[in-house]
């Protein structure tokens, strides 16, 4: 699935009620967009710095700035820094708010077309 | 709590307490009211209150438990969805992150019941204004259920708002088992709201004890059913402060009343010294009111005589002209008459008339003999019939001549009677207004005239003094009345502010007298209501310090025993808080999380007291800002109270219900997510492995996800459940070997990579990765490296198997690793 892909089901179990995700879609969703990033991400890398790809997400978003814009740089570490903590069970947190998602969903769909 | 009421056992301390009666009196009369106890103080104080204090009817309290609470178009929540409670004791959760919508829950049930919620009352204009959920477009309606203690059904209180009604605007209903709606007031849960209080807030924690002292102390004196003491007191403290003010508003008038009567004048416009006597009695030690309110009556009092005097003046009448000239005419007319009578005086007449008398007796017996006297011719028949004739003539001008002298007499008596004899009022001293010398000169020659003078003088000069004298006395009785008059009108106004005076005076005197039975009965109240109220407290306070200690964990704060202390604006709960062992520590050197589980040792044991009829208490957030330690302490706690109260408890994180689980408390657990739009969601989370894994197979089944989808939100979850697993065993382990939570939970935090976890869970050390799947395969088979592998790659990569097969091993792997 393509990262326009993957925000489009994100954005579908954000807005709309769909059968068998109750109360699941929060952290689905943040999978969603999460993997939305990494494919951004990697596809950038695959045209800039294909070596880039294989490091690990750490180490991409510091390299990030020296490639992209400041701006987008700092928007992927945010949105990562966000989705990386609602998709693991994370010591007493609980799923995530449909703003949180809202926000990062934001900031990736920004990203999928700054990256391009 | 003990079932006599305050008022009962006041009246048994009363009894033995031997008590001068007033005293008795007035304490007993402020118990029953303001009427009562002003009735006491006006009276002597001697009889007994008329009424004796009833004890109210107590009703026992029905054990209610919230069934459910729904939600609609109000705060966080949007379409209508209902939080379902089991209707008996037992603890439930309901996390959901801030902005879920799962305060609204709390805020509904709330409002619902008490019509006002303390975070409303409270909150700014802002804040009311957004009640209303935004994404609702239709009315808003909240409502709650509640299931009675041996009773079938639910009773229902609901709030509801057409769609463009203000908060305040809105209408309210209960409706009773089989019963038709009625006002929510008829449930008789007004005041049981207020003193129970089944509802503590977030922001509630927060002031309850940081709030103002007073608030406190209001509040658990209310819980400790302590009104009527209060109101006693402040009944008493009341009236002595306002006879206080009385007792001494007439020493305050004195200096102005004596200025007053310095400013009187001396004699004679004073004569008998009525000023310089009241002075006299107004500047003794203790004041002579007999005494000035004698003065202050008036005139009739006064013992020299000169009112009555110038009043005897001034009543003076003399005979007008007219009849003066009258009785002179008279007097003149009978003299007229004698002097008519010229020569035959009547005594002459008589005496001729007796000699003829003689001489008809002597010719009777010697008839035809000549005369005796002139010896003369005989006297004969014709002499004697002349003779008889003439005596008869001779008597008649003596009758005549004595009637005329008598007229004259009488005249003559009337004309000197007719001006009466000077008054000795005359004589006395009028008051150096009125002079009544040419009066008196006028009289005495009137006198002399009326005693000395011939009948001629009289007729002469009557009229002329008469009139003199009348005209005298006029002007003298002009003057008296006026020197009357002057008097009083001088003498009233003093006259009247000495009988105000005394009448103040006398208020004082009993103010002062009632002022001091008043201090008595405040004294022995307070020392009586101390006792009583500590006796009240001591429950409360066991419970609030066994609270405590679940509560403090690792904290250093000890918290001693509570107390009730000072009164009116110095009311205040002391809190005996020791830091470190010393004592008289500020509540500000205790952690937020501190004072809020403070808050919940005050708060629970009056939420839980035996008379409330609410078997339910609603918590909002707790644990917010408490540190791991003190939440496990919380969770004893809420298990404790759960076992036999219904116990909701809304919390933001995971925090309390892992605590739960670890300590394996049973609890409900419900989890509460909002979508956009405020669709809100409630569904069972008492197990978030369980929970994860049954999300992963419904996500499996979802055929409305794309299938690439599909298999990375299903990997998700899987990992999840795994994380979940090992989480929950390392905490477990290592918290049971005595490690301090903040350390696990740092290991767990830094334990990032599904591998560091798993190892963590294995091998209790993060480190030995490398190690893991050889252990899975080893311990639980190839279908679990398996499961662990697809979990950890399969939200990077698509998994390309099948996704049922996937959760079922990442269940059995969850299982295994949780043993």
């Amino acid at each position: 699935m393509t990262p326009a892909d993957l925000l489009t089901q994100a954005d579908r179990l954000l807005n709309t009620v769909i059968p068998g995700t109750q109360g699941c879609w929060p952290r689905a969703c943040a999978w969603l967009i999460r993997l939305a990033l990494e494919e951004t991400l990697d596809q950038y890398w695959a045209n800039v710095l294909p070596e880039a790809a294989s490091c690990p997400m750490r180490a991409q978003l510091l390299l990030l700035p020296a490639y992209a814009d400041i701006g987008t740089a700092q928007r992927a570490r945010e949105a990562w820094t966000g989705l990386a903590r609602a998709a693991h069970h994370h010591a007493y947190d609980l799923a995530p708010t449909a703003a949180e998602l809202r926000t990062w969903h934001t900031l990736v769909s920004q990203l999928t077309i700054e990256l391009t | 709590m003990s079932t006599a009421t305050v008022e009962q056992l006041i009246l048994e301390r009363l009894s033995s307490a031997q008590l001068p009666d007033p005293v008795d009196n007035l304490v007993v009369a402020s118990l029953l009211g303001d009427d009562d106890l002003a009735a006491a103080l006006s009276s002597d104080g001697q009889s007994r209150a008329s009424s004796q204090p009833g004890s109210d009817a107590v009703n026992e309290p029905v054990a209610t438990y919230l069934r459910a609470v729904t939600v609609e178009g109000f705060r966080g929540v949007g379409p209508q969805v209902t939080l379902r409670l089991d209707p008996g004791p037992g603890l439930t959760l309901v996390a959901g992150r801030n902005g879920s919508g799962k305060s609204s829950f709390a805020e509904a049930a709330e409002l619902a019941l008490t019509g006002d919620n303390k975070r409303w009352s409270g909150r700014t204009v802002i804040w009311r204004a957004g009640w209303r959920n935004l994404h609702t477009s239709g009315d808003s309606r909240i409502a709650v259920g509640l299931a009675a203690d041996g009773q079938r059904g639910v009773t229902s209180v609901v709030r509801e708002w057409p769609h463009d009604a203000a908060l305040e605007s809105g209408t309210a209903f209960a409706q009773v088992p089989g019963g038709p709606r009625q006002p929510v007031e008829t449930l008789g849960w007004a005041v049981p709201l207020e003193l129970y209080r089944p509802f503590l807030s977030y922001s509630e924690l927060g002031t309850l004890v940081a709030g103002r002292p007073s608030e406190m102390y209001d509040a658990l004196q209310a819980i400790l059913g302590l009104d009527q003491l209060i109101d006693a007191e402040r009944r008493l403290n009341d009236a002595r402060k306002k006879f206080d003010e009385s007792s001494k508003k007439a020493r305050q008038a004195l200096p102005d009343l004596l200025e007053q009567l310095s400013a009187y004048p001396e004699y004679p416009a004073d004569p008998d010294d009525r000023a310089r006597r009241a002075e006299a009695a107004l500047r003794r030690r203790t004041p002579d009111l007999d005494a000035i309110e004698a003065l202050a009556v008036g005139d009739q009092r006064s013992d020299d005589g000169m009112p009555d005097r110038l009043q005897r003046v001034t009543s003076l009448t003399l005979p007008g002209s007219d009849a003066v000239a009258e009785a002179v005419q008279l007097l003149l007319t009978a003299e007229r008459k004698v002097a008519g009578l010229a020569g035959t005086p009547a005594a002459d007449a008589r005496r001729l008339a007796s000699l003829l008398t003689t001489a008809l007796n002597h010719y009777a017996d010697h008839p035809g003999e000549p005369c005796p006297v002139c010896a003369g011719r005989p006297l004969d028949g014709s002499w004697a019939s002349r003779a008889r004739i003439e005596v008869t003539r001779l008597a008649d001008a003596a009758r005549d001549a004595d009637t005329a002298h008598e007229a004259v007499r009488a005249a003559s008596r009337t004309l000197r009677t007719m001006v009466p004899a000077e008054p000795a009022a005359l004589a006395g001293d009028l008051g150096g207004k009125a002079d009544a010398t040419v009066a008196r000169d006028l009289w005495q020659r009137w006198a002399k005239l009326a005693a000395d003078g011939s009948n001629q003088r009289l007729c002469a000069e009557a009229s002329q003094v008469i009139a003199g004298l009348a005209s005298a006395v006029d002007q003298v009785r002009a003057d008296a009345a006026r020197a009357l008059q002057q008097r009083s009108e001088a003498w009233q106004p003093v006259a009247a502010a000495l009988a105000g005076w005394a009448e103040l005076a006398r208020a004082s005197q009993h103010a002062g007298t009632m002022l001091a039975h008043l201090k008595s009965a405040l004294t022995w109240l307070k020392a009586a209501g101390r006792d009583i109220r500590n006796a009240r407290l001591a429950p409360f306070a066991e419970m609030s310090a066994r609270v405590w200690e679940t509560l403090r964990q690792e904290s250093n704060v000890e918290l001693g025993p509570i107390r009730l202390e000072g009164s009116a604006t110095q009311r205040r709960v002391s809190l005996d808080v020791t830091v470190d062992g010393v004592k008289g520590a500020a509540l500000s050197v205790m952690s937020q999380g501190e004072l809020h589980a403070l808050a919940l040792a005050l708060f629970l044991p009056r939420a839980t007291a035996s008379d409330s009829p609410f078997r339910f208490l609603v918590i909002d957030d707790p644990v917010q800002s408490m540190d791991p330690s003190k939440v496990d302490g919380l969770a004893h706690l809420l298990a404790q109270v759960a076992a036999d109260r219904q116990v909701i408890v809304f919390t933001h994180d995971d925090r309390l219900p892992e605590a739960l689980r670890r300590l394996q408390l049973p609890a409900t657990v419900w989890e509460v997510v909002r979508r956009e739009r405020s669709i809100v969601e409630l569904r069972r989370n008492d197990d978030p492995v369980h929970r994860y894994l049954d999300d992963a197979r419904a996500l499996a089944r979802t055929t409305e996800l794309p299938e690439d989808a599909r298999a990375v939100v299903v990997a998700g979850f899987c990992r999840s459940a795994l994380e979940a697993a090992c989480h929950e065993t390392v905490r477990a382990r290592r918290i049971a070997a005595g490690t301090r939570h903040a350390e696990v939970e740092q290991a767990l935090a830094r334990a990032q990579t599904l591998h560091q976890v798993v190892a963590l869970a294995l091998f209790d050390d993060a480190s030995r990765g490398d190690q893991v799947a050889a252990r899975l395969r080893g311990r639980f088979g190839p279908h679990a490296v398996n499961a662990f592998r697809a979990a950890k790659t399969g939200t990077h990569t698509t998994y390309a198997g099948d996704l049922t097969g996937f959760v079922e091993d990442t269940a059995r792997l969850a299982a295994g690793l949780r043993q």
